[in-house]
């Protein structure tokens, strides 16, 4: 298609400096149509302007196919993991549990498959001119399950709990550093400011779905989720038993486009291979996640549906900074040295995931620099390191994870492949409340093991990723990392606004955790959601499953 | 004159320190077609046990992610596992653990058990009351259910899963032992013993034990199987023995969401080799069973 230079300067004309910024971005050809979209939408620009921006350019979308239309009615079944704890907004910290939050609680916007932020219950949203406060547009005539109206002072509501420290939110994970308690206000009845701690580019993803724990619900919540499931969305709660399952039924209010099935059932299941025997048992439709480990037998079979998604999903290899023998780096760079990383994405995942540079930046973000070599295999070298850090025959660690999808095989891919520089690992996999505790320093095997997986769900930005786990105050910094060059890196990734600069700096930081090395992040996998052939309407977003649109053909 | 005669008579002797009894049953044993069946089996599974690592022809433990679910081949008899490990060599190694920790647990639930059983038995009274309903009520409870609380409790290792199994099958083998004992106290040498002025001690595990050694033994094998079938049990629902071992539990956990995609292999021999081991250890059960109570 041709360039249509006229519309691209009428279009121009009505951008500001940081807009303008995107739009150059994208004439230059460092970014592409779809990572156009979705940097165009976290500044607060449609998608169909964006869209049509992107069509001056010549660049087009494949029309998608029509899905059609289904039927109202019907049941659909889902197997999920137990919840590990009590299903609370403010806490909740696991798959299951988050599965659970979004099947009657909604987003102010929603982060999609393509990674492009669609508004949700807010209309819109504006940055100021430094990008320290944005102002959000509430949808009006939007109702609580209850009946109760959605308000403006509900929406602030529901942000300030999750910044306050107080309520051990886990959204802390996201808000620590950026949204203080007290900065989300109400305007009027239909707007909401959020005012930062400092300048963050990427605020929208923060309080979208990428954030599971920031659906809204009423402001006088009292902290009883699970007896009311309250929440905005298409379902509403019909029954919940904790560790057997849930059932939802369709909301007849619901301000949107009325689900489509009568109601949909949740079994919770202790591990995968029970989930696919219920699959192929024909006991459930849907199941939440398989990984493309130990889920051969669905992902192989043609009498299935794969709905798939590459995301930033991964898991964490932490090696305490600050406790032997993991306190010297070459350590650290010696175990990352011995991981044959093709192979693991090939043979483990059947090339469903993508190769990890030990750092966050996911192959999927735009500001990813995928100029940092890549760290391959290299035995010599880390045997080299290893006897530089005084550790020439080797040492015994033990490694500490939690039995979710493939990390116990992770593990074992881990002891074996350190074996050939004299290490030995011994593994110790706990059930995953076991392994989570409390979730604080001291009460945690996840944060105070010596070394650890952990499994990190998808984010649409990498701002998470680059705080909670890896900053020197980070909340899951289970890695004991303090760096202040880091942390100063990280300050200016979350300040910049425009996706040139957030690639320079995110560069530097790529360059600065391949160098210490605090966590491999070995691969990025695939979110595999397995359905029946004949489930239709199931988007695929990584860890969230919308059902309002799922049918039984 | 009769209590001079009391004096001089001699003292009942205790009936098992005759050395004949033993080779007879040892000789009957010998001849049981189901004992020495058994016995193969569970002998195979010993000699893997001890020796599988040295013969096996491949590494149980090495990955090869490249040759993962290959099917059974002249290169890998029993195929390999989504890991790529060979599991003809991990089933023949995977023997080791269980049949490490199911008779270590066995024993010392045999150990605590028998002692037990010889306090409740020997003093009767309150203490065996007291002991006897405490029993009951953990008897009651379901065996893999208190195995679990347990686990959780302590953490997984190979330690406390042999802690955890010994401690449940204590109050089992202390009733059995109790109601053996109680048969042998009223005889005349456990009476000799008291009249000798021996302590109680002395007469529980110098006279009585050696008498109560036939039904000991038959518990003990029998609660060997179910120990095995626990351990197995145990790891298949996560709480048993840590990966990567090559335990046949652990391996038919890890893999049985596998059998309807066609990756038999990946479960049948395992699940068989539990199958055989638990049925040669009954058989061996079955033989002493039959040997003693003839």
């Amino acid at each position: 298609m041709k360039k249509d230079d006229k519309a691209i300067d009428a279009a121009r004309y009505r951008l500001n400096e940081i807009e303008n910024d995107l739009v150059g971005e994208l004439a230059a050809g460092r970014i592409g149509r779809r990572e156009f979209l979705r940097h165009g939408a976290v500044l607060g620009l449609s998608v169909p302007f964006l869209s049509s921006l992107a069509g001056a350019f010549g660049l087009t979308a494949v029309a998608p196919r029509m899905a059609r239309a289904a039927a109202a009615g019907g049941l659909i079944r889902v197997a999920c993991t137990v919840p590990a704890g009590a299903v609370d907004p403010v806490t909740v910290d696991d798959n299951g549990g988050l599965l659970m939050l979004h099947q009657t609680g909604e987003f102010l916007s929603i982060s999609g498959p393509d990674l492009v932020l669609r508004p949700h219950l807010a209309e819109s949203w504006k940055p100021n001119g430094d990008g320290t406060v944005w102002t959000f547009k509430i949808r009006q005539g939007v109702k609580f399950q209850n009946g109760k109206t959605m308000t403006a002072e509900d929406v602030a509501a529901s942000i300030d709990r999750l910044a306050d420290p107080k309520n051990s939110s886990n959204a802390l994970s996201a808000f620590k550093g950026v949204l203080s308690k007290g900065g989300a206000k109400k305007v009027d009845d239909d707007t909401v400011e959020f005012h930062l701690d400092t300048a963050n580019g990427n605020f929208p993803y923060l309080v979208s779905s990428d954030n599971y724990n920031a659906i809204i619900i009423p402001a006088d919540y009292a902290g009883d989720f699970e007896k009311t499931f309250i929440g905005t969305g298409p379902f509403k709660l019909d029954k919940y038993t904790p560790k057997v399952g849930a059932s939802f039924v369709r909301n007849p209010d619901y301000w949107g486009p009325k689900a489509v099935p009568d109601r949909t059932e949740w079994s919770f299941y202790q591990n995968m291979q029970a989930m696919v025997l219920a699959l192929q048992g024909n006991q459930v439709d849907i199941v939440s996640q398989v990984s493309a480990v130990g889920g051969e037998a669905l992902l192989n079979d043609p009498s299935f549906q794969i709905i798939s998604e590459k995301t930033s999903s991964h898991q964490q290899v932490h090696m305490r900074c600050d406790m032997a023998p993991f306190d010297d780096k070459r350590v650290r760079q010696a175990v990352a040295l011995c991981l044959d990383r093709k192979q693991m994405v090939q043979g483990l995942f059947s090339g469903r995931s993508d190769i990890g540079n030990d750092s966050p930046f996911a192959p999927v973000f735009p500001s990813t620099d995928k100029s940092v070599p890549q760290r391959e295999k290299d035995i010599a070298k880390a045997k080299q390191l290893l006897a530089d850090a005084g550790h020439a025959n080797g040492f015994t660690v033990k490694l500490t994870t939690e039995q979710y999808l493939e990390i116990p095989d992770y593990a074992v891919i881990i002891q074996n492949a350190v074996k050939a520089i004299g290490i030995t690992i011994e593994l110790n996999v706990e059930a995953q409340d076991a392994y989570y505790g409390k979730a604080v320093f001291g009460s945690s095997d996840w944060l105070d093991s010596v070394m650890g997986i952990t499994d990190y769900g998808h984010r649409g930005v990498p701002n998470v990723f680059l705080n909670a786990p890896l900053k020197s105050d980070g909340t899951w910094n289970s890695a004991h990392f303090k760096n202040k060059d880091y942390d100063a890196l990280v300050a200016q990734y979350i300040v910049a606004s425009d996706l040139g600069t957030q690639r320079a700096v995110a560069k530097k930081i790529q360059e600065l955790l391949l160098d210490e090395t605090p966590v491999i992040f070995g691969y990025f996998y695939h979110y595999l959601t397995p359905a029946k052939k004949n489930v239709t309407g199931v988007p695929p977003v990584a860890n969230r499953l919308f059902l309002s649109q799922a049918a039984l053909t | 004159m009769s209590m001079q005669a009391a004096d001089t008579a001699p003292a009942p002797a205790a009936p098992a320190r005759t050395g004949g009894a033993g080779r007879e049953r040892l000789r009957l044993l010998l001849r049981s077609g189901t004992f020495l069946a058994g016995a193969a089996i569970v002998a195979f599974w010993v000699a893997c046990a001890l020796f599988g690592s040295d013969v096996v022809p491949q590494d149980p433990y090495a990955v090869d992610l490249m040759s993962k679910l290959q099917a059974p081949s002249p290169d890998h008899w029993f195929g390999t596992d989504r890991l790529g490990r060979d599991i003809f060599a991990r089933v023949i190694v995977g023997a080791r653990d269980i049949l490490t920790i199911a008779p270590l647990a066995t024993v010392l639930g045999t150990v605590l058990g028998t002692t037990l059983g010889l306090i409740m038995g020997y003093f009767r009274g309150f203490i065996d009351e007291a002991i006897s309903r405490l029993i009951e009520a953990v008897l009651a409870l379901p065996l893999v259910i208190v195995a679990l609380l347990a686990l959780v409790a302590l953490g997984t290792s190979y330690i406390t899963v042999i802690l955890v199994i010994g401690l449940i099958f204590t109050p089992l083998i202390a009733r059995t032992v109790r109601s053996a004992v109680l048969t042998e106290r009223g005889l005349d040498y456990v009476a000799a013993a008291r009249l000798r002025g021996e302590n109680p001690f002395y007469i529980m595990f110098i006279e009585i034990l050696p008498n109560v050694v036939p039904p000991i033994l038959v518990e003990s094998t029998v609660r060997l199987g179910y120990a095995i079938f626990t351990v197995a049990t145990l790891s298949f629902i996560g709480f048993g023995i840590q990966p990567p071992s090559a335990d046949w539990g652990l391996a038919i956990s890890d893999s049985y969401g596998l059998i309807n995609g066609g990756y038999w292999w990946t479960v049948l021999f395992d699940a068989l080799a539990i199958a055989s081991l638990v049925v040669g250890v009954n058989l061996v059960a079955d033989g002493v069973q039959g040997v003693f109570e003839t």
